[in-house]
């Protein structure tokens, strides 16, 4: 082969490459064309590991039917998601969807399948209510399947409780201290009394976070108008300003280093999240194990966090993606989710099981499930619009202001409120 | 002489010289172009696809208003328009240029000082270039999350501090700290790649020059200020150059430090980390409003390249004293304290 042939050659192979890359996404556009199997993509940790060496193999029950996970890194999955949708190519068969995502997904809710067509109400009854509303569009399509769910729980210090003086044990604390307002005056009890004058929380954003999730209603509502000035979000803020003004807040950021000192060295006394915060206490403050309990958050439960499965409608084969699904998030193997990954199930059936009462030594030998599950099924079913991080940021945003900076609670409120909504105009939310 | 044997130019070569001749015109001569040109293509394939068609669709989208994956909807320049009435885009500019400024004086400065000391003579100067070198290829995430760590509450910046009686400083949740933390990363990160191209540029001044200062009785703060820094001018203005674009594009350092599961990235309490390429992330990959944000990298853009442009006048001067400059500020002084 002379050099120049060579050279002929290999820039035609080039161009060939380029046009290739354009004629996949045209002929089907899925991630999996031309293979053997269903392509999924997830994040670690979003789905049972042994399930996935199983269906890889082969899903039980379908003949022939292969799926393979690919794992995305977690920040990251949405974004890909949404490019090889708007490139027609690449695009996976089946996604996982974070919770808070799945609403972003429902101005293109063409681009997901309704689920619905696939027989998705013949397995209705085993989901929790709540899980199942949440998966469906304003226009009434079906584009997501219940994953996981996130029960929330007042976890507190027994310790402290008991040596402020304070009701101390799950069903007690429970009973006295039922509302917000009775957890702010337990925590001026806490501080004024307890050992080391321990703060009630690390900082008022989780409460701010809860009290709004215990709301049927968010930021933005189903016709599309901003209510975030309303009641259920000043309520949210005059809590969260008052637990500040009290100075029961320890005003540190979850996560940070100073998070994790303050943890292990008993200077804040309860956390008010969901489930899936116990492993990231359990590693942060591994030296506090036997002094936590679970009790029902003040006000109740609510849901934070959780994800769902989509099929996208590049799927190859949606009843063969259907019948994995169906299997995948049994009530049965949403049991194994949760005993191999903390996977919480959305499947009610599943917290009779023993295999979910085991007694946990950190929380004193309490059994987890025994706050969770209740609280899983009385979770409220809330409308979440696809604009509520854009919404809802210069919220937390300004609460952080005044914690952090002293800034003037009034002030900041009037900042968040017009923030909101010069930044949900240009979205087109009223 | 290939033309001079070429038939065919013979008519022109009476007007013209023929060594100025293209090849094209002789016979052949276009498909005697194709094999180099072949082998530069793959740059320019490769360029047109992943470099030249992102920036042309950049320009399309920031008229558009688009979410990423259904119907674009054109809006004109209305993403300009909002775009110069968002307070939070120009907190972030402002913000952008508090910490730029904050980093890049003490941090060329800095490197000019170690580019000197590795410059005179020292022992092992091989392992000093290398252990300049490692912040600049070290993994930027991992190294805010140490970061993050030493400008804790409860960290070793704080524990410094105590240590000689001073109180702490909320690194992480006051305004001035978080731009000093955010400056101080940068600082840590560049000050030692700066030092090794002003230590080429020092390399570079020719020996004699020195010898001719000495000779002549310079005293070192002469010869660092009249022969030194005007012949670093250009390894200088370089390094100006490269430190404001990236300065203007700083990233990371605010986005994984100032990373909570409430707020998400809005570059910590009071904004005050929020920077001009972290609010177009936010704004194109977190709230899917890429025409607003295709609109930001533009208008970035334009701040880059007037900023540059600034730099260039600033920096390069001229060598008439008359014209201002920061060379020529230099020389006047040098000269001031001569006499």
């Amino acid at each position: 082969m002379s050099r120049r042939r060579f050279l002929g050659a290999s820039l035609g192979g080039a161009g060939a490459g380029l046009l290739g890359l354009t004629g996949c996404g045209g002929e089907a556009g899925s991630a999996s064309a031309g293979t053997d199997h269903l392509s999924l993509w997830y994040w670690k940790g979003s789905l049972s590991d042994q399930l996935l060496a199983t269906a890889r193999r082969g899903v039980p029950g379908v003949p022939g039917l292969r799926v393979k996970g690919s794992q995305i890194p977690d920040g990251d999955i949405d974004s890909k998601v949404r490019t090889s949708l708007a490139a027609r190519a690449y695009v996976p068969d089946l996604t996982v969807v974070n919770s808070d995502n799945l609403a972003t997904f429902f101005p293109d809710e063409n681009e997901f399948l309704d689920l619905r067509t696939l027989g998705a109400e013949s397995v209705r009854d085993q989901y929790l209510d709540w899980k199942w509303k949440a998966c469906f569009t304003p226009t009434g399509r079906m584009i997501g399947f219940p994953l996981d769910a996130g029960p929330t729980a007042l976890y507190y210090r027994r310790d402290l409780f008991r040596d402020a003086g304070l009701p101390h044990e799950p069903a007690d604390v429970a009973e006295e201290i039922p509302t917000w307002e009775k957890f702010i005056a337990a925590g001026r009890t806490l501080r004024a009394k307890g050992p080391g004058k321990p703060c009630l929380l690390s900082n008022i954003g989780n409460v701010f976070q809860q009290v709004l999730l215990q709301s049927p209603k968010q930021f933005v509502d189903a016709e599309n108008r901003f209510i975030g000035d309303q009641e259920h979000v000043r309520r949210a803020w005059d809590l969260s300003v008052e637990i500040l003004r009290q100075q029961l807040s320890a005003g540190i950021t979850d996560g940070t280093p100073d998070f994790n000192a303050a943890m292990s060295g008993g200077r804040v006394a309860t956390m008010t999240t969901a489930v899936w915060a116990i492993y990231g206490l359990k590693d942060t403050a591994p030296k506090t194990s036997g002094s936590w309990r679970l009790t029902t958050l003040p006000d109740g439960p609510c849901n934070y966090g959780g994800s769902y499965v989509t099929l996208t409608r590049y799927c190859r084969e949606p009843e063969a993606a259907f019948a994995f699904l169906k299997w995948m998030l049994s009530p049965a193997n949403q049991l194994k989710s949760y005993q191999e990954m903390a996977l919480f199930p959305t499947t009610p059936a599943s917290y009779a099981d023993p295999a979910m009462h085991k007694p946990d030594p950190f929380f004193g030998g309490q059994q987890p499930i025994d706050v969770f599950g209740p609280a899983a099924r009385k979770a409220p079913v809330v409308w979440f619009s696809p604009y509520e991080e854009t919404a809802n940021t210069p919220f937390f945003q300004e609460l952080t202001n005044v914690e952090m900076l002293g800034k003037n609670p009034e002030r900041a409120w009037r900042d968040a409120v017009n923030t909101a909504e010069t930044t949900l105009s240009r979205v087109g939310v009223s | 002489m290939a033309t001079v044997l070429d038939p065919a130019g013979a008519p022109a070569a009476d007007e013209r010289p023929p060594a100025r001749r293209t090849k094209s015109t002789t016979p052949g001569g276009r498909r005697r172009h194709l094999p180099p040109l072949l082998a530069i293509s793959p740059f320019y394939v490769l360029f047109a696809v992943f470099g030249a068609f992102p920036i042309v669709f950049s320009v399309y989208l920031s008229f558009q208003d688009w979410d990423g994956i259904g119907d674009m909807r054109f809006v004109g320049l209305q993403q300009y328009g909002w775009l110069l009435r968002d307070s939070v885009f120009w907190h972030s500019v402002l913000n952008t240029f508090e910490i730029w400024f904050l980093s890049t004086v003490p941090m060329l400065f800095l490197a000019l000082v170690l580019a000197f000391l590795l410059h005179s003579q020292v022992r092992f100067t091989g392992a000093y270039r290398v252990a300049y070198f490692i912040p600049n290829v070290t993994s930027m995430v991992a190294m805010t999350v140490v970061f993050g760590s030493v400008f804790a509450q409860a960290g070793l910046a704080n524990a410094v501090l105590r240590a000689i009686g001073v109180d702490g400083i909320g690194w992480l949740s006051s305004e001035w700290g978080i731009k000093s933390s955010v400056s101080l990363m940068i600082i840590w990160r560049w000050v030692g790649y700066n030092a090794l191209i002003f230590l080429a540029g020092l390399q570079a001044i020719p020996t004699e020059h020195f010898e001719a200062a000495r000779v002549d009785g310079a005293n070192s703060r002469q010869t660092l200020f009249r022969v030194v820094l005007p012949q670093l001018r250009p390894v200088v203005l370089f390094a100006a150059v490269t430190s404001t674009i990236n300065g203007l594009q700083i990233f990371t350092e605010s986005q994984v430090l100032f990373q909570s599961t409430d707020t998400g990235t809005t570059g910590g309490p009071g904004q005050e980390g929020m920077t001009i390429v972290l609010y177009l992330w936010q704004k194109a990959f977190k709230e899917h409003q890429f025409g607003y944000g295709a609109a930001m990298g533009w208008v970035l853009f334009a701040i880059i390249a007037i900023f540059t442009i600034i730099n260039w006048r600033l920096v390069s001067g001229s060598d008439d004293d008359r014209r201002p400059g920061l060379a020529g500020l230099l020389r006047r002084k040098g000269a001031r304290d001569g006499r």
